[in-house]
């Protein structure tokens, strides 16, 4: 038996051991999970090919990787020569011993890590596949990596990236529905960024409206690296995303940007922490959610600043607009501070509209309902504004204007 | 072009305006002073049609219309514009697409075509130099991140493009340094004409000497008290707002 295999057995008797997390584990307290435990017993059904051009964003100059139902799509992906994107798949079928060893890192899993829960061994345990991304020291992917994923089936997918010191790249992971199947995605995305290295993450998750989606973001981070997430959130009837960073050497800065548009019953959850274990570390964290109908959202930020990690620099925000007296908002910034050189700064808001703001609007002529849609649109347009690439940004624009309340008038805002 | 008639208001129950007169015909400029918690911010508040103030009894007639059965924006549609003393920013509003909302809702109430996006951008860049404000303004969110300085002329500038009948302009000198009260006052000297009013509240009658009103106002304790010609501003300004209550 080789590596791989040995180390995602593993990964199962720990799931065995552990098993699906309750309400009555604190980190899963609002989000429920029981009505998706069906379909964990489902296994994939029959291949499906499905043209993907449809699901694409089109005007996106990039590599890509197509998934469908937690495949790898060969025929309707395009790689990038220069560096090694392959799929985990193949990869774990033709390896050498040697080679197995390597790629087995990429399927440890222990239940010391934060935000553990049995859904992150299970993802080890049983992914179909995934891309290995390699950039070699100094490489600069010269355009971005576009992952797509299309499901109409339970998909488990497992994901690695590792950038050697000053590699740079962009990576977008897309998550669209092909359909209104009751599916189950668990997505598992893992992150090495060595000395300097640079990585630039979007998450943008357009499930179906009755997809539940389980993701894992684990980032660790070598010195002076500089990590960035976008965590778009617009689809599925339930979505569960833990963001871990591990801020381990020296100098090391994330960004996590994170917006939810919701409505209707969507009950999307999102717990991040951030280790700040080395000196000289900065961290940013940037939350908005907007909530109508009767959605649900749960936002837990917690950053731990470990004794020897002094000059740690880091702020947290999170905004939450309420559209509907329906919708709900769980929000719980936290800090754990163990050394007393340090700047930290937290905070979340719950509310309506300012009131000073939409009169402001109206005494300029903008109607009443048009001032209300305007700002709404303000608020979550905020959280993007960081985004270093427009084509994404207009996309998710777009995809997020179309789930606000919104007349004709304000179609030209986004001309 | 408005007339104010025995008009009593309440803010959170209390009685702010108690019985204030006023007629303002068109192509006259007026001022209204007084001092501190005289009501001047309620009278402008009240005529822009901002929530949380309660008009008890009295009359405000605009255009021959009830002014106070009108929303906010659609006072804006008729002519009615306030510049405000503490102008709100608002992050992710773009200040040209807001100014272009407000022309083109207007435009829409008067049954007339929306404006073409070239003349709106001349417009703009036209009214923009009346104030002296710099075009890279235009871009940006609604006085996100401007100076007291700057709101201000942004103020003026909206004003300009939005060329209102009746401008109300609230303690616009408030916070403004010699050069910036110029401009700003250029740029409303510019946009006076015979067919609009200008209504300025101000506490001290240092605008008044850059923009010189046909008429000035005492407000004092809800009611107005003594009105006469820009030299009772002068007066105010060496004996103080008791002399005036005390001759009353």
């Amino acid at each position: 038996m080789n590596q791989v295999t040995q180390t995602r057995k593993n990964a199962l008797s720990l799931f065995e051991q552990t098993g699906l997390p309750t309400t009555s584990n604190e980190h899963w307290k609002y989000t429920d999970i029981s009505r998706i435990e069906p379909l964990l017993a489902e296994s994939v059904e029959e291949h499906v090919s499905i043209d993907a051009s449809a699901y694409v964003i089109n005007d996106l100059d990039a590599y890509r990787l197509i998934f469908v139902n937690g495949i790898l799509d060969e025929e309707q992906s395009e790689l990038p020569q220069s560096i090694s994107v392959l799929s985990l798949a193949a990869l774990a079928h033709s390896v050498s011993d040697e080679e197995s060893e390597q790629l087995a890192k990429l399927f440890e899993v222990s239940g010391d890590e934060p935000l553990f829960n049995g859904l992150t061994a299970l993802n080890a345990a049983t992914a179909s596949d995934g891309a290995t991304v390699c950039l070699a020291d100094n490489a600069v992917l010269d355009k971005p990596l576009y992952i797509l994923h299309l499901s109409n089936q339970n998909n488990v997918i497992r994901h690695g990236v590792m950038l050697g010191n000053n590699a740079q790249a962009e990576i977008i992971e897309h998550f669209v529905g092909l359909d209104d199947a009751r599916v189950l995605s668990n997505i598992s995305t893992n992150v090495i960024l060595k000395d300097s290295a640079n990585l630039a993450h979007y998450r943008l998750q357009q499930e179906g409206l009755k997809q539940s989606h389980i993701a894992r973001v684990e980032v660790k981070q070598m010195r002076d690296s500089s990590y960035t997430l976008h965590a778009v959130e617009l689809g599925g009837l339930l979505s569960r995303a833990d963001i871990v960073v591990n801020l381990s050497e020296i100098g090391a800065h994330c960004d996590l940007n994170g917006l939810f548009v919701l409505d209707g019953r969507q009950h999307v959850d999102h717990h991040t922490r951030i280790d700040h274990k080395a000196p000289h570390c900065s961290s940013r964290e940037n939350y908005r959610t907007v909530l109508d109908g009767r959605s649900h959202g749960v936002f837990n930020g917690k950053v731990v600043v470990y004794e020897g990690a002094v000059k740690t620099d880091s702020a947290q925000s999170n905004g939450n607009l309420l559209l509907s007296k329906h919708a709900e908002i769980d929000t719980k910034p936290e800090l754990e501070i163990y050394n007393d050189d340090v700047k930290c700064a937290h905070g979340a808001t719950v509310g309506q509209l300012d009131d000073k703001q939409l009169f402001y609007l109206r005494s300029r002529g903008v109607s009443a309902e048009t001032a209300q849609e305007l700002l709404t649109f303000a608020f979550a347009d905020e959280v993007l504004t960081s985004m270093g690439n427009n084509t994404i940004r207009r996309f998710i624009e777009k995809a997020a204007f179309a789930k606000l309340p919104h007349s004709d008038d304000l179609k030209e805002l986004l001309d | 072009m408005i007339v104010i008639k025995d008009l009593h208001a309440t803010v959170g129950g209390k009685e702010i305006l108690k019985g204030l007169n006023l007629e303002v015909n068109a192509g006259e400029v007026h001022a209204i002073m007084g001092p501190n918690g005289a009501g001047k911010s309620t009278l402008s508040n009240i005529i822009a049609g901002r929530d949380g103030y309660e008009v008890t009894s009295g009359s405000i007639t605009y255009k021959n219309k009830d002014l106070l059965e009108m929303s906010p924006e659609e006072r804006s549609w008729e002519g009615v514009f306030l510049a405000f003393q503490y102008p709100v920013e608002i992050p992710g509003v773009n200040n040209t697409y807001l100014l272009k909302a407000g022309v083109n809702a207007k435009r829409k109430h008067l049954g007339e075509e929306e404006i073409d996006a070239i003349d709106f951008m001349t417009l703009v860049r036209h009214k923009a130099k009346i104030v002296e404000l710099d075009p890279s303004f235009l871009a940006r969110s609604v006085n996100e991140g401007f100076s007291g300085g700057e709101k201000k002329r942004n103020e003026i500038f909206q004003m300009a493009v939005l060329e209102p009948s009746l401008a109300l302009l609230d303690e616009t000198d408030s916070g403004l340094d010699i050069d910036a009260l110029r401009i700003v006052a250029g740029g409303v000297n510019k946009l006076r004409a015979k067919d609009n009013a200008i209504v300025m509240v101000t506490h001290y009658q240092r605008l008044l000497n850059y923009i010189e009103p046909d008429f000035v106002h005492v407000l004092s304790d809800g009611q107005i008290i003594k009105t006469g010609d820009k030299s009772l501003a002068l007066e105010l300004e060496e004996h103080g707002y008791d002399w005036v209550k005390e001759s009353k």
